[in-house]
């Protein structure tokens, strides 16, 4: 009964000593899938185009681009979602379009909107979470009010369409594209990601030569230099949209 | 029997042991944020707490800050004036004027770049700078620290609110940024206006505001929103009434004061300023970064038709070869009527704003 009444103590005593024993770290989480990257690099004929900087249109116009951005959103490959939403802004966040943590394996292709889906696209846009490129403190001039909604595309620039000594550009480039009837979709096969140390990285082009002169698609920028998806702006519109998505393309 | 107490014992003791420890230290403070707004990124290194705001409240309105114990941040940042300066320049300790109009301090918590030209990102590092300007407070520092660390009372709420009887610069900093994260205006008649168009639903107070909104204020906001009208919308956007940018809106064809041009050093930043809230705007006149425009009428009137062109307007001026958006005499009307509904004079009255006693 002694016996038993000390093995009993002991094994208390071992339940306390246990208990008061320093918290043990917590496992580790699983090993993570990796880091993917998708970077976008803007491109004017073979080069790469840098914001304010000269380019010559296929008319002769000299162009400056102010500003460039973009929203892709669900980016997936079947049920494998890559992100919900990236933003890419040239001036502000550089060439990265977004990252993510997944296995590069499963996206050898994928598909995204480019735009914002209309089933989120008229939401509150503070409700977004605070880290979401769609919040509004994210989206930033990205999000209008009279729409409301998401600016899918935008391209600012100024243009010289005066063919004279003189280098004044004589008109502000302003294209908004962002209305529900504008939202297109983006298919990249075969891709390829490129090991950077640690992360995957896919590089896309978004070629602006291409951008204005998509084939027989092209933005004459003396006559076509505003567009806010707005009435009567319906064809220009679909036309930046549908030539800013053919400009994109892997690197 | 011995046993079965020991073990009770025992038992106690590890149950005991598994509790986490109690930390005392400065009391969390939750801030208020609208269901409409956004989250507000709050600095890991500077969490709210109670003690921290009151002791940033009160340092606000310490003209010991200034090198003559003459000036506090309140004087050219004033809670009935929006907390900005209703003077063109805000006048220093010198008799010395500064060349730009003071800023207004609204929901600065969810903004990204501070002063006009955006020289400084935080606001913790917004706050270090007047106190040391020659041409505002005129001190160092060093010696508000001195004059802080003789006051008992700062010791006893810097050790509350930083768990530290060292006073600095760095905590003093931080306790301002605190207050001024709490100098959120939501309550104007535009927030129900925003949240009727955005499908929130309206508390009886503000059911019983709506119906005071007035057709002109409805028209005036669609005006604010056209693009074929006063196209506002383009920088002043959302429920803060802005957009984190840096534009230029056509003041003037060439530049006296580069803006953020100067921080940049970029000349395709030249003539570009801070895009301001819009929110108590009736409150924070004068206008514009060098404060040239005293009545919101002279502002609507720039826009309308007194638009400059120059080498980086913003693109978003759409009408700048025109002179503007060519509004007539009763849009502008109407848009001034809208811009009244950004008034919150909860906001500006509000007591946790003011002068501690």
């Amino acid at each position: 009964m002694v016996n038993v009444r000390n093995i009993s103590l002991l094994a208390l005593a071992a339940v306390v000593l246990i208990s008061c024993k320093k918290k043990e770290e917590e496992p580790c989480d699983p090993v993570p899938e990796g880091q993917l990257k998708v970077s976008v690099q803007p491109m004017y004929g073979a080069q790469n185009l840098y914001l304010d900087s000269t380019y010559t249109t296929t008319e002769g116009y000299d162009v400056q681009f102010t500003s460039i951005k973009f929203y892709m959103e669900n980016a997936r490959n079947g049920s494998s979602q890559l992100i919900d939403a990236g933003l890419f802004d040239y001036g502000e966040r550089g060439t990265l379009l977004f990252e993510s943590e997944g296995a590069h394996e499963n996206f050898t292709s994928f598909n995204a909107n480019l735009g914002v889906h209309e089933s989120i696209n008229h939401n509150d846009p503070a409700a977004f979470p605070s880290e979401s490129v769609l919040n509004i403190q994210n989206s930033n001039d990205m999000y209008w009010g009279w729409n409301p909604g998401f600016i899918f595309v935008k391209v600012e620039a100024r243009v010289d369409t005066i063919q004279d000594a003189n280098a004044l550009f004589d008109h502000n480039v302003v294209f908004h594209i962002g209305k529900d009837e504008n939202f297109k979709t983006l298919t990249f096969s075969d891709i390829n990601w490129t090991d950077i140390g640690g992360a995957h990285e896919f590089q896309l082009k978004l070629e602006m030569d291409k951008f204005l002169q998509n084939g027989s698609s092209v933005i004459d920028l003396k006559n076509e230099f505003t567009s806010h998806s707005g009435a009567g702006q319906e064809v220009l519109s679909d036309k930046v949209i549908s030539n800013f998505r053919d400009a994109l393309s892997p690197l | 029997m011995r046993y079965l107490i020991l073990s009770i014992g025992l038992l106690f003791i590890a149950l005991g042991c598994k509790k986490d420890k109690v930390f005392s230290g400065p009391t969390p403070y939750e801030l208020d944020i609208p269901s409409h707004f956004p989250t507000m990124i709050i600095p890991d290194d500077n969490p709210m707490t109670v003690e921290g705001v009151e002791l940033g409240r009160r340092l606000f309105y310490d003209k010991r800050l200034s090198g003559d114990n003459s000036q506090a941040c309140a004087t050219c940042h004033l809670p009935s004036a929006g907390f900005s300066d209703p003077e063109q320049f805000s006048t220093g300790i010198d008799g010395i004027q500064g060349d730009r109009n003071s800023m207004a301090l609204i929901n600065l918590g969810w903004n990204t770049s501070f002063f006009w030209d955006g020289r400084s990102k935080t606001l913790e590092e917004q706050i270090i700078e007047p106190v040391v300007n020659p041409i505002e407070m005129h001190e160092e520092w060093k010696d508000v620290i001195d004059k802080l660390s003789g006051d008992q009372r700062y010791q006893e709420m810097f050790g509350q609110a930083f768990m530290t009887k060292t006073i600095d610069s760095l905590n003093a900093a931080k306790a301002m940024a605190q207050f001024i994260r709490t100098l959120i205006s939501s309550d104007s008649k535009f927030d129900v206006m925003y949240r009727y168009e955005y499908n929130f639903e309206l508390s009886p107070e503000e059911e019983a505001i709506y119906q005071t909104i007035t057709p002109s204020e409805w028209a005036g906001y669609d005006l604010f929103k056209s693009l074929n009208g006063a196209d506002c919308f383009h920088c002043h956007n959302g429920p803060l009434m802005q957009v984190h940018k840096f534009s230029n809106n056509g003041l003037d064809a060439t530049f006296t004061d580069l803006g953020r041009g100067l921080v940049t050093g970029n000349p395709n930043d030249n003539g570009k300023f801070k895009v301001p809230t819009l929110r108590n705007i009736a409150y924070t006149a004068p206008y514009m970064h060098d404060g040239r425009f005293q009545t919101l009428d002279e502002v609507i009137d720039h826009y309308s038709f007194g638009v400059v062109m120059s080498p980086t307007i913003d693109p978003n001026m759409e009408f700048a070869s025109q002179g503007g958006v060519q509004l007539d005499a009763f849009e502008r009307d109407l848009l001034k009527q809208f811009l009244m509904t950004l008034t919150d004079d909860n906001f500006v009255n509000n007591p946790n704003f003011q002068e501690p006693q």
